[in-house]
């Protein structure tokens, strides 16, 4: 595996414009910075060998390594990653209310995690205006604070970091791919700290095709809405090619093809739509927009979802094989789509 | 010195070059001073100052070397003997009433005293203003000694007074700010009487109003009072030479040039091969003594720092003298023998002698130089340009930079005159990008600011001092607000004329004498304009980075950043310690992942050293001042600082 330090993180990913601004080389050192949605490297470090570099999820991961230290066995080379079932699944009766996306299984299972103890903070994904503001919530009451998509891409992974700095322990962490991809390899402890201590408990994966680059979308909308007033986004099933945003004053329809050239272009090189190096994978589940689809990759995961299930936070149901198809092949398809793009790079 | 007004004596005074200047002033009864701090001409108006009560002066900080050059001409209107001191840049700043005002003439003897920076060893430039003089058509005087510092200023002004024309006088740093040996001469009377005489006839030079026109008539006088000037070169006893009746060789010379010529001759040996015409009147030269010297040889060096401007009006008199004289080889800047950028020393004259007179000369064997290498690097420690320990400019730009890096738009700032200039280098994190004169920062900011219309959308900043902010900031600013351009000037307000020593200012509340004076308010003058003004202290890292993100998310117009700190040297500081500091090696990472000695390699504050044995950082108590900043920079917290009570 390459090692490297900023001289490599810059050259290799923020030259190339390749940051999908997860945040897993923020919030370790004084080098790198978020502001307004944007990681940016700040000041030079001349280091051969950091975390920075090793954490990020777009200077190449050692698969190998990280399938042992998650899932306790090789890589297995399947498009959805490794997993136990695949289920589908919505909020129990005991969960509150909230503004969810889909089914509101993230929300059952972080209360529930937070209610019972299992965890004593969750790493959530807030917004002020548009721009993420990714913390460590304590209370099941504030996580619906969090709930639905956020559509701009969040430096989340640095509070796990932080975390990490901090030497807190069992926290829920909540992300898409590329932030628990970073999640994985800081757990990983890659520079072989002996001062590390892992902060996480367990982690619940967001699928995720694309996210927006806040900047962007904060500079597309100025003139057609006001940004503090949005309570939510959506991108409805084809064939509707629009981006929805819904605002206190109704919502409003705006093409897709335009919004999707503020996508940022490390998207467009991530290979991973079910948050792989996760414990659970949660995405939307086609045809029925109250459920999610539920993948239950780990002993811990399916261990948390059973008791959830049993506590009545969450509701499971089985999930059709017609639904795996898709499922497989919409997950193949970004693979491929960032390989190609990953192998034009290198070439 | 402790007072240049000390009466006539035999004795013999060790006196910087500056103290000379300002004693010749006092000699020739000086009345009224005005000048803006600029090295190396800075202690002529202080010492001028001090003793300002005794010798009933009118002295003054002016707010910009025009407006010194303005309130020094009053005085002269006014009968009275006034001194203007500048620097070269101060030339150019107040040439537009200097050439008005060689046009209208003066009255009083009115000397401007020019101490300039060949080799900017204090400078953005090395210009040589000598050029004014005969751009202007004005007298030119440049001292050869410290002797001559003094007398020539005395002269200056009776020149000035016959002439009825300004006198420019020239000096540089190696005159100004070194030493030497003078003799004094008496004091005048005190009792100046100011009066303006203004009702006499139009064109009456003592009584009609001062004014340069009708122009054509005033500019052949100003002309005739130069023909008049040359006459009196011709016998003036600052021309002199000395060496042999017929030289192989003559250096034409002036200033401090006149003292490397010398011992350049004398480290050769050539005392009787080359003689020397040292010039105390370099503009307009006297034709006949330029004759008389160059007949006794036919070959010339000229030696003169900066310019070949001695050399061209030699080499044009010895053109037109040619079919009495026959041709005359004239060495010097233009075939080369001697530089056209830099200061001028001994061993380059001694280098254009070897050169000229084909001889050998080994100043330095290679063997000494090479033990003499060995011992500096071992013994001098490595010295790199930097703010000094405590300064509010590091915290500054420690601000100004990561916020523009943060807001990733491609912003810049734009800098001007000042300690501040060396945020160009890593001290202040590379953060100007274009310096120029006193004031430029806010005026090419306002350029910028109005390339919108060109699509640049890049955030422009400028920077200037709180001197400099009455100086010459104004009138950009000015044109930034009435033109609405996008920018964001931040005041740097040290509380005071800090780089030259701490000189007031108008927003300070004494003048030069130490006299009460109106205080101004930067953030009055540029909320009265209209800009959108905030003031932070930039030791307070929250409220100032959170304040700079507010102005540069703020669209449109001119936005005003005051950073008001006190100079970490400031004499009202009194060398106070605010935080004794300590670093805890128990929490210091040092070259580890998560801090690579952040603040010895980045922050860089010479109060804080890099412990290379045991990889720590560590504080240096004899350089430390106390300001607390750097606890905030450390990434560990391992900076602890800990009241003073």
């Amino acid at each position: 595996m390459q090692t490297g330090g900023f001289k490599e993180l810059s050259e290799q990913v923020f030259s190339k414009d390749l940051c999908s601004t997860c945040g897993a080389c923020v919030g370790i050192c004084p080098y790198f910075k978020v502001h307004t949605g944007k990681v940016i490297p700040v000041f030079n470090c001349d280091l051969e060998k950091g975390r920075c570099y090793a954490q990020c999820p777009k200077t190449g991961i050692d698969f190998e390594k990280l399938s042992q230290n998650y899932f306790s066995q090789p890589y297995q080379e399947n498009v959805l990653g490794t997993y136990i079932k695949i289920v589908t699944s919505k909020a129990g009766k005991n969960v509150n209310g909230g503004l969810f996306q889909n089914g509101g299984t993230v929300s059952a299972l972080i209360s529930f995690a937070l209610e019972n103890g299992t965890i004593e903070g969750a790493v959530l994904t807030d917004v002020e205006g548009l721009i993420p503001v990714p913390k460590i919530v304590e209370n099941a009451g504030d996580v619906l604070k969090c709930a639905s998509t956020k559509y701009a891409a969040a430096h989340t992974t640095s509070v796990v970091n932080e975390a990490a700095m901090q030497g807190r322990q069992n926290l829920g962490v909540v992300g898409t791919a590329c932030q628990l991809t970073g999640v994985a390899q800081i757990r990983a402890n890659p520079l072989e700290k002996t001062d590390f201590t892992d902060p996480v408990s367990f982690t619940i994966g967001l699928f995720c095709t694309w996210a927006l680059d806040t900047r962007k979308i904060l500079e597309y909308l100025s003139g057609k809405l006001d940004p503090a007033t949005i309570t939510g986004m959506d991108v409805p099933p084809p064939p509707a090619e629009v981006f929805v945003v819904k605002t206190n004053n109704g919502q409003t329809e705006l093409p897709l093809s335009e919004v999707r050239t503020l996508i940022p272009n490390g998207c467009s090189v991530c290979p991973d739509l079910t948050a792989e190096w996760a414990d659970l994978s949660v995405g939307a589940f086609e045809g029925k927009s109250e459920w999610n689809t539920l993948i239950i990759r780990t002993d811990k995961g399916e261990e948390l979802v059973n008791q959830a299930v049993e506590a009545g936070f969450l509701i499971l149901d089985e999930f059709p094989a017609e639904s795996l198809e898709h499922l497989t092949l919409g997950a193949g398809n970004k693979k491929k789509r960032a390989l190609k793009i990953m192998n034009q790079e290198v070439t | 010195m402790k007072s240049i007004a000390v009466p006539k004596s035999d004795r013999r005074y060790l006196v910087m070059g500056n103290e000379a200047f300002a004693r010749g002033a006092l000699e020739a009864g000086v009345a009224v001073v005005a000048g803006y701090p600029g090295t190396p001409s800075s202690e002529i108006v202080e010492s001028l100052a001090k003793v300002s009560k005794e010798r009933n002066l009118y002295v003054e900080w002016s707010t910009n070397e025009k407006v010194a050059m303005e309130v020094a001409a009053a005085g002269s209107f006014a009968k009275l003997r006034s001194l203007c001191v500048l620097k070269q840049n101060g030339v150019n700043v107040a040439s537009d009433f200097f050439l008005h005002l060689a046009g209208s003439g003066t009255r009083g003897g009115m000397v401007v005293l020019t101490c300039e920076d060949p080799g900017a060893l204090s400078s953005a430039n090395e210009g040589d203003s000598r050029h004014f003089s005969s751009m202007l058509e004005i007298p030119l005087l440049e001292p050869g000694n410290f002797q001559e510092a003094k007398d020539i200023t005395t002269w200056g002004f009776e020149l000035s007074e016959a002439l009825k024309t300004p006198v420019m006088i020239r000096s540089v740093t190696r005159l100004s700010h070194a030493s030497g040996n003078i003799t004094f001469g008496d004091l005048p009377a005190i009792d100046h009487k100011a009066e303006f005489k203004h009702d006499g006839l139009r064109l009456d030079p003592d009584t009609g109003p001062v004014i340069s026109m009708p122009v054509n008539y005033k500019h052949s006088l100003q002309q005739q009072k130069i023909q008049k000037a040359i006459e009196m070169f011709e016998t003036s006893p600052f021309n002199t030479y000395s060496g042999p009746e017929n030289p192989e060789l003559m250096i034409i010379t002036s200033s401090v040039c006149n003292l490397y010529s010398k011992e350049a001759i004398k480290a050769l040996g050539l005392q009787d091969r080359v003689g020397i015409l040292k010039l105390g009147t370099t503009w307009p030269l006297p034709p006949k003594l330029i004759e008389k010297h160059l007949r006794m040889t036919d070959r010339v060096l000229i030696v003169e720092e900066v310019l070949p401007f001695i050399e061209e009006d030699v080499k044009i008199l010895a053109f037109e003298l040619a079919e009495q004289i026959g041709i005359k080889k004239i060495h010097g800047k233009r075939d080369g023998h001697i530089p056209t950028t830099g200061e001028i020393n001994p061993d380059i004259v001694i280098g254009a002698l070897c050169g000229i007179m084909k001889m050998d000369y080994i100043g330095l064997t290679p063997e000494y130089t090479e033990k003499a290498n060995a011992h500096v690097s071992l013994g001098s420690p490595a010295r790199e340009t930097t703010f000094c320990a405590g300064c509010p400019h590091r915290a500054s730009f420690w601000h100004i930079s990561q916020a523009l890096k943060m807001d990733a738009k491609e912003g810049f700032v734009c800098g001007d005159i000042g300690c501040y200039s060396m945020a160009a280098l890593p001290t202040g994190f590379n953060t100007l990008k274009t310096i120029h004169a006193m004031g430029s920062g806010t005026g090419v900011a306002s350029g910028f600011g109005k390339l919108g219309q060109f699509g640049m959308d890049q955030p422009v900043f400028a920077v200037c001092g709180d001197s400099t902010f009455y100086h010459a900031v104004l009138p950009g600013l000015v044109n930034a607000v009435h033109h609405k351009s996008n920018i964001t000037l931040v005041v740097l307000d040290n509380g005071g004329t800090a780089m030259t020593g701490f000189q007031p200012h108008p927003g300070t509340e004494k003048d030069a004498r130490g006299g009460e004076a109106q205080q101004l308010n930067i953030e009055s003058i540029c909320k009265s304009i209209g800009a959108t003004v905030r003031v932070v202290d930039p030791f307070d890292f929250e409220e100032t980075q959170k304040t700079i993100f507010e102005l540069i998310q703020m669209k449109g117009g001119v936005k005003v950043l005051v950073m008001r700190q006190i100079c970490a040297l400031s004499p009202e500081k009194k060398a106070t310690r605010w935080f004794d500091m300590k670093v805890d090696e128990s929490k210091c990472i040092g070259e580890d992942c998560g801090c690579n000695r952040f603040c010895t390699r980045i922050f860089r504050c010479p109060g804080l050293v890099w412990d290379w044995e045991n990889k720590v950082s560590r504080i240096d108590d004899a350089i430390c001042v106390g300001c607390g900043v750097c606890t905030a920079v450390c990434p560990v917290g391992a900076i602890e600082s800990k009241e003073v009570t």
